[in-house]
């Protein structure tokens, strides 16, 4: 009962903030309310055990969001939403969109028999073991394809980034 | 109501907010919020399939990871074009960008 | 009840972190001058500035507090006295550190005023540089204990010789990026008084600054005590009762940082950033390698 309560909670926490992220005009506030979307996300894992991951998404999400912070304050005409400037377009739209993606993907998680639900998880000692035996084995080509990807995307957005020398 | 169709719930409506984010927001850095937001409500969907239906096999938990690769990889990309667009037009409005559509 | 019990230490050595940050800038050794200072500001006026982001102006100085205290709950003081034992401690303990940025970011950019919100951003570039360097590190200890557990860390410490002697790099690397975590001079950007007249501390006073210290005497404690479980043996030594040498340890480490931050100069901030990326994060990965290949050939 109680992970399900902690789940209830942090998942309220989520969608509030994921909420106020839209909502609000001042990009700082608006980054830092997704960082506490992203939080409690974590929050969420942990509440279903799966600590490595849950302590993984509060670490890297801090950072993560603050880049997303100082780059809204770096691009935005009015970084603090003094100025009222409404930045959206095709709102109904949208919302229409959001409304029906939501809505299949309830459906979905309503109507498809899970079987049976598992009570019981590996402790977490037991479980850093078994993700690092999974990725050093089973999945150690999509590990390194992973971090060559990570990699060639580094280095490509440093060379669209990089300020060229004007031309003579 | 089981906990598993809870956590599949709370990730469908993060799911729909991102989506509303990414298609209602003109500034790149609001849409790419809207896309993590996307991202993050399918590691919801991921860990809570691994939680409740296969707590066995690790190969959920990798996914995962690699969820979260690919927000970093989003992150970097989009900065990337964002710096080279904003010093090439001086904003990354997107109704600006119009002219990407060729 | 051990909760009850890691309060009455984590007060203590906040207090004497305090004195010893006074007497190191002072040149005065005065221990009564901690308590003097808190009830002064508590009875400061706490004034807001024009204009300010009220919520994170406010909510600031709580969260670097509440990261200094998450730090502190995986790090032990001896073999049973810890508050949560973590599987994940070493990773937890990072994640706790990585909101002060957070924290800080917030004290910059809430009070509307220019100096902080500059020191704000400057600490986000530092923290990110040096933030690569205590996971990297800890990646390393954790290899030679087969566990992120910090209790585990320490006792595979026992078994022959300290990390400080078998990982001199990592230990090096650590100990410069907590000074950098916890801005310590040289690498106080973030509250530089003599250039940015305060940074993100500027705005802030009365009750909120005394919370703002109080959290950074934490996360002063927690990145010395961080030291001492990860390279210098935690509870391990001879005589003296375990907590004691954790205490002892975390002290000594405290003194050594703000002493060794006397003498030295103020970094400046592009400097600090190339030697973290240039220089910190290859030598981050050699030390890997170095330690992979001694456990192997140990092992052998």
């Amino acid at each position: 009962m109680m992970p399900t309560i902690f789940i209830a909670l942090f998942g309220a926490a989520a969608i509030w903030f994921g909420v106020r992220v839209f909502q609000t005009s001042s990009m700082v506030r608006s980054a830092l309310s997704l960082l506490g979307a992203m939080a409690a996300i974590g929050g969420m894992f942990l509440a279903m055990e799966a600590e490595f991951l849950g302590v993984l998404q509060l670490m890297m999400m801090a950072t993560e969001m603050s880049i997303m912070a100082i780059f809204m304050v770096m691009y935005m005409m009015d970084p603090g939403g003094l100025g009222q400037m409404d930045m959206s377009h095709q709102q109904r739209e949208a919302l229409a969109a959001g409304i029906v993606a939501t809505l299949l993907a309830v459906a979905v998680a309503l109507l498809v028999n899970w079987g049976t639900v598992a009570k019981e998880v590996d402790s977490t000692t037991v479980q850093l073991r078994a993700l690092g035996i999974e990725i050093m084995e089973r999945s150690m080509l999509l590990f390194e394809t992973v971090g060559v990807t990570i990699l060639v995307s580094m280095i490509a957005a440093i060379a669209v980034a990089v300020a060229r020398e004007p031309k003579r | 109501m089981t906990t598993l169709i809870l956590a599949l719930i709370i990730g469908a409506v993060l799911f729909g907010i991102g989506l509303y984010g990414a298609l209602s927001q003109t500034n790149l850095v609001m849409i790419m919020m809207g896309v993590e937001l996307m991202l993050g409500a399918t590691m919801v969907n991921l860990v809570a399939f691994w939680r409740f239906l296969h707590p066995d096999v690790y190969a959920g938990q990798m996914f995962v990871l690699v969820v979260m690769t690919v927000m970093a990889v989003e992150a970097a990309v989009g900065f990337g074009l964002g710096t080279a667009r904003f010093r090439a037009k001086g904003s990354v409005e997107m109704e600006e960008a119009a002219e990407l559509k060729g | 009840m051990t909760m009850l019990l890691m309060i009455v230490p984590i007060v203590v050595g906040i207090w004497v972190v305090a004195t010893l940050e006074s007497w190191v800038s002072t040149g005065r050794f005065r221990p009564g001058r901690p308590l003097a200072a808190a009830v002064a500001m508590l009875g400061q006026e706490s004034l807001v500035p024009r204009r300010p982001d009220r919520i994170l102006f406010e909510i600031a100085p709580p969260i670097l507090l509440a990261a200094g205290i998450a730090a502190t709950t995986v790090l032990p003081l001896a073999a049973e006295v810890i508050v949560i034992d973590l599987a994940t401690g070493g990773l937890f303990v990072n994640a706790a550190w990585v909101y002060v940025v957070v924290a800080l970011i917030m004290a910059g950019w809430g009070p509307n005023g220019a100096y902080a919100m500059v020191a704000g951003w400057r600490f986000l570039a530092q923290l990110i540089a040096y933030a690569m360097l205590t996971v990297m590190p800890i990646t390393a200890v954790a290899m030679r204990a087969e566990s992120l557990s910090t209790t585990a860390i320490v006792e595979s410490q026992a078994s022959g010789t300290w990390n400080v002697i078998t990982q001199p790099l990592g230990f090096v690397l650590f100990w410069l990026a907590a000074m950098a975590v916890a801005f310590l001079p040289p690498f106080d950007h973030p509250v530089a008084p003599t250039e940015l007249a305060g940074g993100v501390t500027a705005e802030y006073t009365g009750v909120r600054l005394a919370i703002f210290r109080l959290g950074r005497l934490t996360l002063i404690l927690t990145l010395a005590a961080a030291v001492v479980v990860f390279y210098l043996g935690g509870w391990l030594g001879p005589w003296l009762p375990a907590s004691a040498w954790t205490a002892v340890k975390t002290l000594t480490v405290v003194a050594a940082m703000l002493w060794l931050g006397r003498w030295v100069p103020r970094v400046r901030s592009e400097h600090l950033m190339a030697w973290s990326w240039k220089l910190g994060i290859p030598l981050a990965l050699v030390n890997i390698l170095w330690v992979g290949v001694t456990l192997w050939a140990v092992d052998r």
